[in-house]
């Protein structure tokens, strides 16, 4: 899995594993084949695009046999074989109309199945939710999974989404201004960032402090932490934040946003800004001054670069 | 937000209208004076002797035939090149694609005359190239109707067929490329599907254009035999009112062939070309 904001070139690298973007250097090996020096048409990978790219021409069946077209497979064996996957994904009541009245999730199994009916070496997709309506984004996900799980086929996908990324992925790569800054298990990204970067990619606050003795000096107050003394950049999750009376820290709460499950604080206090997530019914209320805590076991030490 | 039917139509009205007055106004005249007898009669009298006259005309059948060759090669060979062409420039900037444009523009009767201008004998491609091996001005076989309608018309189907080859067939011929097509079957899977039906419509429209137009071959076209439209003009020369009714008669036979042709290749869209987009 990669994950990375936008512009970040994932799409690009996506493209350029398929055959659709010449490389500047480097190669690309697949299954310990050099794939970089054939066409598109040969390296036999598969993409699900972020737009499913259907042929309107052509019903649900043949849009997916569509990969077996250029080996000449025979087209009732073609169709045979694709109605196979559309069940797999659920369409069979769609197989055999036209594409036209399919919803965006629909859209995407197709694409789905078509990408899966060709057999191909490496399954690449490019976010494959983000066209796709929130409410149905769960089941095709759970699709995604089962599907990756029960053709063991070797998938790379691409994401601005770090927690599609955390559900689809057993590895995470986080790609930014096109290099890797760390690829990881999704856990170690979300916990353990090795760059402040990442940290903030992940949705962790980030605080630069001075520790003396094994204590972090922040806003006044002392914060017990691991690691050598000297400046250190910590990180920290949002809903490892915590709000009491008993918090050393004094902050004020500068914006309280109700998201549904939970309330998201926006915490300042001199130069620090910390964000904090607490349950609905015990949200502070804007403007403030609410006791921090951040657990020495929670606060996470950026190693130096 | 839909609109609504009415909103529709009250939009369309206005060409709609424009149409009927024009084409429809025209095509009822056209008619009326088909059916007058060739000395007069009155609103109450009518006869067929002026589509007898065409019928029985062997120029007419020469014309008809003339014109149906000469439409036939302008429009397969420009939709042919046309095709290529916007299949080469399909990714190329706005740049190209309006050089690619700037002939369509340019009236039918310029080109024709800066052709005879070109290659009539002893024109500018003789001073400059010697003689040329083809004759194209004043030719049987109309091959200098063809060369000015290729120049015109090429373009034209150029301009349509891009504005289908846009991004979303680029997108879609890297969906097929990933599956494993090469560039023969993306052509007949992706490219094709994509532009038959503008292709089809487009042809239809240079090859209706191109079987009644008079300008080219009355300028570079041969003497002998006429095109329908040099036709009908010569009947209405040979004598002003009695010519009209016979010229009417020949053009509304034009008219009719290219209704059929119209009706075949929409027929032939609806049927088998479902719409692609």
């Amino acid at each position: 899995m990669i994950v990375g904001p936008s512009g970040s070139g994932k799409t690009t690298l996506l493209r350029a594993i398929c055959g659709l973007e010449e490389l500047d250097g480097g190669r690309i090996e697949l299954g310990g084949r050099r794939i970089d020096d054939l066409p598109a048409h040969r390296r036999r990978c598969a993409v699900v695009f972020q737009e499913p790219r259907l042929l309107p021409h052509l019903d649900v069946l043949d849009n997916v046999a569509i990969g077996l077209v250029a080996g000449r497979t025979p087209r009732k064996t073609r169709r045979a074989r694709a109605r196979e996957l559309v069940e797999e994904v659920g369409l069979e009541d769609l197989a055999g109309g036209g594409v036209k009245g399919l919803s965006g999730g629909e859209q995407q199994r197709t694409a789905l199945a078509r990408a899966l009916c060709a057999e191909p070496e490496l399954l690449l997709l490019d976010e494959p939710l983000s066209a796709v309506d929130p409410n149905r984004r769960a089941s095709l996900m759970s699709l995604l999974l089962d599907l990756q799980r029960r053709r063991e086929v070797t998938t790379l996908a691409v994401t601005h989404d770090r927690a599609e990324a955390a559900e689809l992925g057993e590895n995470i790569a986080l790609l930014v201004d096109g290099r890797i800054l760390q690829s990881d298990q999704p856990q170690d990204l979300f916990q353990r960032p090795e760059s402040e970067e990442a940290a903030r990619f992940f949705g962790m606050n980030v605080i630069h402090g001075q520790v003396r003795s094994g204590l972090l000096e922040l806003e006044g107050a002392r914060l017990a932490v691991s690691g050598p003394d000297g400046a250190g950049t910590f990180a920290i999750r949002p809903e490892s934040v915590e709000i009491g009376s008993a918090g050393q820290l004094r902050m004020m709460v500068n914006e309280a946003v109700y998201l549904g499950s939970y309330v998201r604080l926006r915490l300042g206090g001199g130069e620090t800004t910390i964000e904090a997530q607490v349950p609905v019914g015990d949200s502070p209320a804007a403007g403030s001054i609410v006791g921090v805590s951040l657990p020495e076991s929670r606060l996470w030490r950026i190693p130096r670069p | 937000m839909t609109a609504s039917p009415w909103r529709n139509a009250a939009m369309l009205a206005p060409a709609l209208l424009a149409t009927i007055l024009l084409f429809g106004g025209a095509l009822a005249g056209a008619v009326e004076q088909s059916f007058t007898p060739p000395l007069g009669g009155g609103f109450d009298t009518w006869s067929l002797q002026n589509w007898q006259t065409v019928l029985g005309d062997p120029v007419f059948g020469e014309a008809m035939l003339f014109s149906l060759r000469t439409a036939f090669f302008a429009t397969v060979l420009s939709a042919a090149i046309a095709l290529g062409i916007a299949y080469l420039l399909r990714s190329h900037g706005s740049a190209t694609r309006t050089a690619a444009a700037f002939p369509v523009p340019v009236p039918h009767l310029i080109v024709a005359v800066v052709a005879v201008l070109w290659l009539a004998p002893g024109g500018l491609a003789d001073r400059l190239l010697g003689s040329l091996p083809i004759n194209f001005v004043r030719d049987q076989a109309g091959l200098g109707v063809v060369l000015v309608y290729l120049f015109k018309e090429t373009p034209f189907l150029v301009v349509l067929l891009m504005s289908v080859m846009g991004r979303r067939m680029q997108e879609r011929e890297e969906m097929a490329a990933v599956y494993g097509m090469g560039v023969v079957a993306r052509l007949k899977w992706i490219v094709w599907p994509t532009v038959r039906t503008p292709l089809a419509v487009g042809s239809l429209i240079v090859a209706a254009y191109v079987f009644s137009a008079f300008e080219v071959p009355l300028t570079v076209g041969p003497n002998y035999p006429p095109s329908l439209g040099t036709y009908a003009l010569e009947v209405t020369q040979s004598g002003a009112i009695e010519g009209a009714g016979e010229a009417a008669a020949a053009l509304l036979l034009g008219a009719l062939a290219s209704i059929a042709l119209a009706l075949a290749i929409l027929g032939l869209i609806s049927r088998r070309w479902p719409t692609s987009d």
